[in-house]
């Protein structure tokens, strides 16, 4: 009878607020490029991994970024990732595999065509993390596959207890860079040049300082935007266009469309009734039947680990011009959540926790990423037991849509914001 | 004297409890839910109403819960089975800590506090190893009624060792101890040992304070509370209506909602 109805009628967060329409339009052109440089008309592609990325070495020789991960989740999100993924695992790719792996191998059998974009071959394919090694075996597949040259950056993992870097581990991987940079000159045709390094260090300094204060709003109440899900939009930018003039006019313009929604004490939804903080990726392929489901709730992720990836410039992590190998190093070494250790983790998630004020904590796990997943479960223990924060593990996939559920997982969510609700209220009366 | 109900609908069963304002059970029935989850849900709802010689309209308030909640198109409602089970087995016995429901295809474990409030709760994920399904599909491959496999398991003297959960796989493994002689008993013993240690891992993830109780379609039989207790080590609290544990809760809360309004 009503149900039907009440299901259309429940609240759906603001999708296309201006930021997202610019950031759509940014992505195009850098789509746009990507095309003409397969098909021949553009600069020598540099295939990179999206951890502590270091993406101003290659803006530096006007070289074109190009990450496989996003070009796996754009497939996903665009609902296409299915064919790509059927497509490796026909060559002899597992189903447990790595599912941007298998998405981003189906699209070199596919000749690069991306739903998006017509795929560069790549010129170089720099390993810049080496956390996953699942990632080096797609790396050297993609080397067989291409015959491009591989250059491998060993970063170690942070494994001292206070999260700092030893100094030898700082050195290690500054010779490393020094050592690419003739790589690069090789593979662009171009002389280094210090001071274009430093103009790319500067716009990346900027970049990751408007990006820091963006992060930081999601403390207000309510919150102006998705810290998950409008966040994960922005994350395309941060990537792609760091270090260059376009990427720092991005965020200006999204750091004042913010403000703006602050000031009007807006938020993504209609209300904000539950705050939220989220670890691990997003089910790319159900993006907004996951966003929905939070929704219907008044539930807005105001913080998440999964936009730190790439960098954790929100916690003081800003490029230095004055030394840009030194900083490049301590970016891709201790400055990225993945090449931090679990305590770190805890830590980071535990301040998003208690400074932004959360209600619960969910952690969506990846089925075919065991890397990311493992030590999840023990995670969520800690936080609800010892932390005492409402702590929901669910599983799908990034990729994979296969691996998703509509109706377990909505139980699993529902059930867990009942529960939050029922807190809530008697909280309210305690 | 007015009336709520909870229709839970589940994967394999559906069922409908209606309770009056004072919270006592007037009826309880149970279909099976086919294909048409709908139409399953109204004969439940439907049945409940004769068996209690009351009319539709004497039912003030409806909540649908189980997977296909939001197939109750007649429901005021809906809530999840998590919260209906922690509720209706409070009902049933307020010293219950710990929720063990295993149903059709998944399986839960619920931490729930004195109140009936859900604490914690963890459930399987998009596999149905360790589910009421896995035991069903090992009495099909045994030729087995359902009702059979519990207490034949009780007669195992030395049960096998599956060699896999997998509700799909678990066929060619009964067909291989089959195969080398094992008995029915003792395969079944197996079985119903593998579906406890998957369970039990389950529950331990929410921690186990007693006195934990078995809810679902699947606490009817007596192999799985063994195996469960076995694997615990602590006794556990099986309810005369396990089965009708979360449309209980279901008509609970409707229960409590329906008054509200008043």
């Amino acid at each position: 009878m009503a149900n039907a109805a009440k299901e259309s009628q429940e609240p759906q967060s603001h999708y296309q607020g201006g930021f997202h329409l610019l950031q759509k339009e940014l992505m195009n052109d850098y789509f746009d490029q990507m095309t003409r440089a397969a098909e021949g008309d553009g600069p020598p592609a540099v295939y990179l991994l999206i951890s502590g990325n270091p993406v101003e070495l290659i803006r530096a020789f006007d070289l074109l970024p190009v990450f496989p991960e996003i070009n796996a989740l754009q497939i996903a999100a665009k609902h296409q990732s299915l064919p790509f993924i059927q497509k490796a695992e026909e060559v002899g790719y597992s189903t447990d595999n790595c599912a941007y792996v298998k998405a981003d191998v189906g699209l070199w059998y596919q000749d690069g065509q991306a739903p998006m974009a017509k795929v560069p071959k790549p010129d170089l394919l720099l390993t810049n993390y080496v956390g996953c090694n699942v990632y080096l075996h797609w790396w050297e597949h993609l080397a067989e596959l291409s015959h491009a040259p591989i250059f491998d950056i060993d970063i170690p993992f942070i494994r001292t207890s206070d999260g700092e870097p030893r100094a030898e581990d700082i050195t290690y991987v500054v010779r490393q860079l020094e050592e690419l940079i003739p790589v690069f000159e090789k593979v662009s045709g171009k002389k280094f040049d210090p001071d274009k390094l430093t103009e790319v260090m500067e716009y990346s300094k900027e970049t990751g300082e408007l990006w820091a204060q963006i992060k930081r709003m999601t403390v207000n109440r309510p919150s102006p935007f998705d810290a998950y899900f409008d966040a994960v939009t922005m994350m395309g930018p941060l990537y792609t266009l760091r270090g260059t003039k376009e990427g720092r006019d991005f965020f200006r313009d999204v750091l004042k469309m913010v403000e703006e929604i602050k000031s009007q004490g807006k938020g993504p939804l209609p209300e904000e009734k539950f705050r939220l903080v989220v670890e691990g990726p997003p089910p790319w392929p159900y993006l907004r039947i996951f966003r929905d489901m939070f929704a219907r709730w008044g539930a807005v992720f105001v913080a998440s680990t999964y936009s730190t990836v790439g960098g954790l410039w929100e916690f003081g992590f800003s490029h230095d011009p004055s030394d840009p190998l030194r900083s490049v190093a301590m970016h891709m070494l201790k400055w990225n959540l993945t090449n931090r250790n679990f305590l770190q983790r805890y830590q980071q998630l535990k301040s998003y926790v208690d400074e932004w004020g959360a209600d619960g904590l969910v952690i969506h796990s990846v089925k075919s990423c065991r890397l990311f997943s493992a030590g999840q479960g023990d995670m969520r223990e800690y936080f609800a037991r010892q932390v005492g924060v409402p702590t929901l593990l669910v599983e799908s996939d990034l990729e994979d849509p296969r691996y998703f559920s509509k109706a377990q997982m909505r139980t699993r969510i529902d059930a867990f914001m009942e529960s939050l609700e029922h807190h809530k209220l008697v909280g309210l009366h305690t | 004297m007015r009336y709520m109900a909870g229709v839970d609908v589940g994967s394999t069963q559906t069922k409908a409890v209606l309770v009056d304002e004072e919270g006592n059970i007037v009826s309880s029935t149970l279909v099976d839910t086919g294909s048409n989850v709908v139409r399953a849900a109204e004969r439940a709802f439907s049945e409940a109403i004769v068996l209690a010689h009351l009319n539709r309209d004497d039912i003030e308030y409806i909540i649908g819960t189980g997977y296909g909640r939001f197939n109750v198109t007649f429901g005021n409602d809906q809530i999840t089975e998590i919260s209906c089970h922690a509720k209706g087995i409070t009902h049933v016995n307020p010293k219950v800590r710990t929720v063990i429901d295993i149903g059709g295809q998944d399986a839960k474990a619920i931490h729930v506090d004195e109140t009936g409030d859900v604490k914690d709760f963890v459930m399987n994920d998009k596999c149905a190893a360790g589910t009421g399904r896995f035991l069903g599909n090992s009495a099909e491959v045994l030729n087995l009624e359902l009702d059979e496999i519990g207490p034949r398991s009780l007669e195992a003297t030395n049960p096998v060792r599956l060699s896999t959960v997998c509700t799909v796989f678990v066929e060619s493994d009964i067909m291989s101890h089959l195969a080398l002689g094992r008995s029915v008993e003792n395969i079944l013993g197996g079985v119903h040992r593998a579906v406890a240690a998957r369970v039990v891992a389950l529950a331990r993830r929410v921690g186990i304070e007693e006195v934990v109780a078995l809810t679902g379609g699947v606490a009817r039989n007596v192999g799985m509370v063994h195996a469960l207790e076995e694997h615990l080590g602590v006794k556990i609290f099986v309810a005369p209506n396990a089965h009708f544990i979360g449309a209980l809760g279901a008509a609970l809360f409707a229960r409590e909602r329906s008054l509200a309004l008043k």
